[in-house]
């Protein structure tokens, strides 16, 4: 079992007079820089703690234009965490490839990250959420078709001496020659982020990447999305390897049930009243028909959905207790799931410092060392590979 | 009498698209909004006087071949093709704001392919301190406020009723795929002519000087996505272009004004 420790880096006092979404539209006037400061430097403090616990890595994301995840550039803190920590992985799961161009910029900053870290970066790639299409006016309809030729031609960058030519229907780049290349051979890791999509996890199991899915929903969904991805490497012709996906979901641990529920609770429902609203805008064209399906099924379970305490322990859309209730329920959870990597954030929406260092420290210290025995890493079968299309 | 559209198959070089067609005399081609229209009233009394033709565009309806369009130099070069198989040479042109668009790229790059032009509430242009509305990401109930002056009309209330199923999937309780689909599907193939620039081409206003078709410009008076500089741009930039504007109608004009807008355009085709 591998965990990780994730962080959205949230802003955590968005004007309570504000009503509207908290993303694309929300006004910027709302975003006060010396809170700001504060937050960066206490939220970068806990995830160099999370190596001094003993994490195996840390994980960072992309999002524009925000109140939810204040980090645009997950590649700068990935950089910073680069030379302040030097034994854990640090997963950037992941870039939104549509979003650069030319993508070889990812293949740059990526392999930049790794060798500053001497080799310890998990490389992220993510068709990128919904806003984004609209922070950016990029075409959704074309954000499929950009995201593969962009992972084709980061892979090739990084697998294939140049100079090359690339020449696909949304980028043509006449000298491919990236300077560094990544420590890690013949590339990091790579992670694909996904919330439901059928041809994302066929992608995944076709490559033989690591498959992460995408939280806030029921754990139902979660059962049937990594299902999903069971079968689709029994469709390429091997079984997945536990390591080669991952949950994600908040997590609260505080020294009884009753004191993590109430001092958990309010920055709990401050997340997703007020950071959450608007995340699930749809660009169009952003979706196939078939995929349409799939997610169209689980819409119904999204957190923005729930209102009460008994939906969120029932739904185990974050698990909060004691160290003993938090250790049960996840190895319950991730025994039913099968994934043998763990992504917990704990921090979320407005969790005070003081109270996120002390659920990171009772996770890693009573929690971890349970998750380790009853999931003993056996003989790995993922090796993430090199593939071009 | 008004006459119903007949639905057909058309083998194009993008793929299978549908035609809707009625009645006989000089041809009128419909060209349809972003709603993906096939069909409506002003259509059907106009196939009293013309042979209306109606091809669904790539993406919307049934019709194939949206992958291999991504914009209206596409769009325009289906058209050639469409054109070609209908046996067209300058038959008169009809089109509601996304069609209309399209409508003018054709008569400005190939202006000889075009007898008389007729846009309605066009959209095509960007205009400063005049932007068209967001279409994109509203619920059903959003986009009805835009489209109809008068919110009891039918279609109005429909999208309205609608609202729990589009729009916002966080929200969303039980979906139908069946529900969502045709909206599903036009809005993807409307991003693909028209995300960026939205809804428009910044070479298209210096273009509009080689339209050589007779021109007729209709307004709604409340329309709620497009404002009325738009339409008044395209009526000044064509030469000899006329404009008219049809009072207690918005953007789907022909929905709530099929009487009007009928009479108007047959006056104007003759």
């Amino acid at each position: 079992m591998r965990c990780f420790a994730f962080h959205l880096m949230p802003y955590t006092q968005l004007d309570p007079s504000y009503e509207g979404p908290a993303w694309v539209t929300c006004p910027n006037e709302l975003y006060d820089p010396a809170l700001g400061h504060e937050l960066y430097n206490t939220y970068l403090d806990q995830l160099i703690y999370a190596e001094e616990l003993g994490f195996d890595g840390v994980c960072v994301n992309e999002h524009h234009q925000n109140a939810y995840g204040n980090m645009p550039s997950p590649n700068l803190i990935a950089s910073i965490l680069a030379r302040q920590t030097s034994r854990m992985k640090i997963a950037v799961v992941g870039n939104a490839l549509p979003l650069y161009d030319p993508p070889t910029r990812v293949a740059e900053e990526f392999a930049m990250i790794d060798v500053i870290s001497g080799g310890r970066l998990i490389a992220g790639m993510v068709v990128g959420g919904g806003p984004e299409y609209y922070s950016f006016s990029v075409n959704p309809a074309h954000a499929r078709e950009r995201f593969q030729e962009a992972h084709d031609l980061i892979v090739k960058a990084w697998t294939e001496p140049g100079p090359f030519e690339w020449v696909s229907k949304h980028y043509r780049i006449r000298y491919v020659n990236p300077w560094p290349r990544p420590l890690q051979q013949p590339h990091p890791e790579i992670w694909i982020p996904g919330a439901g999509s059928v041809e994302t996890m066929e992608f995944v199991a076709r490559n033989r990447y690591a498959y992460m899915g995408i939280p806030y929903f029921h754990i139902d969904v979660f059962k049937r999305y990594f299902s999903m991805f069971r079968d689709a490497c029994e469709a390429e012709g091997y079984e997945a390897d536990p390591l080669q996906y991952g949950w994600l979901l908040p997590i609260y641990v505080a020294e009884t049930d009753e004191q993590a529920r109430r001092e958990y609770e309010e920055h709990f429902w401050y997340f997703v009243k007020r950071l959450l609203p608007g995340i699930t805008i749809q660009p169009p064209g952003y979706t196939s028909v078939r995929s349409l399906a799939s997610i169209l099924k689980s819409a119904g379970t999204f957190m923005l959905n729930i209102d009460t305490w008994e939906e969120v322990v029932n739904g185990r859309y974050a698990i909060v207790g004691s160290p003993e209730t938090v250790a049960d329920q996840l190895i319950e959870s991730l025994r039913e799931l099968g994934t043998g990597n763990l992504l917990g954030l704990f921090q979320l929406g407005s969790l005070p410092d003081h109270l996120t260092r002390k659920n990171m420290a009772l996770f890693a210290e009573q929690v971890m060392p349970k998750l380790r025995a009853e999931f003993p890493d056996g003989e790995r079968v993922y090796r993430p590979q090199a593939k071009v299309a | 009498m008004p006459q119903t559209l007949v639905e057909e198959q058309l083998d194009t070089p993008a793929g299978k698209v549908q035609l809707f067609r009625a009645g006989a005399g000089a041809p009128l081609v419909y060209l349809h909004s972003a709603g993906g229209e096939s069909s409506h009233a002003a259509l059907e009394e106009l196939a009293d006087s013309f042979e209306v033709l109606v091809p669904v565009f790539p993406g919307y309806g049934e019709s194939e071949g949206i992958e291999d369009i991504d914009g209206m130099e596409d769009a325009v070069f289906h058209l050639l093709d469409l054109w070609e198989l209908l046996e067209l040479d300058a038959p008169a042109v009809m089109g509601l704001s996304l069609g209309a668009w399209m409508a003018a790229e054709l008569a400005t790059r190939y202006p000889e392919k075009v007898g008389k032009l007729v846009l309605v509430n066009p959209v095509g242009l960007h205009i400063d301190r005049a932007p068209i509305a967001e279409m994109f990401g509203r619920g059903a109930g959003e986009l009805a406020e835009m489209l109809f002056a008068d919110q009891e009309h039918p279609i109005a209330a429909a999208m309205h009723a609608m609202d729990d199923f589009t729009g916002d999937v966080g929200k969303q309780v039980e979906i139908p795929i069946e529900m969502v689909l045709p909206m599903w599907k036009a809005m993807s193939a409307t991003a693909k002519l028209g995300w960026d620039p939205y809804l428009h081409n910044p070479k298209l206003r210096g273009r509009l000087r080689r339209v050589t078709a007779p021109t007729l410009v209709v307004r709604a008076a409340q329309d709620g996505m497009v404002p009325a500089a738009h339409a008044e741009t395209y009526a000044a930039e064509i030469a000899g272009a006329r404009l008219e504007v049809i009072e207690d109608a918005a953007h789907w004009l022909p929905f709530e004004k099929p009487a009007e807008l009928a009479e108007l355009v047959r006056d104007f085709l003759g």
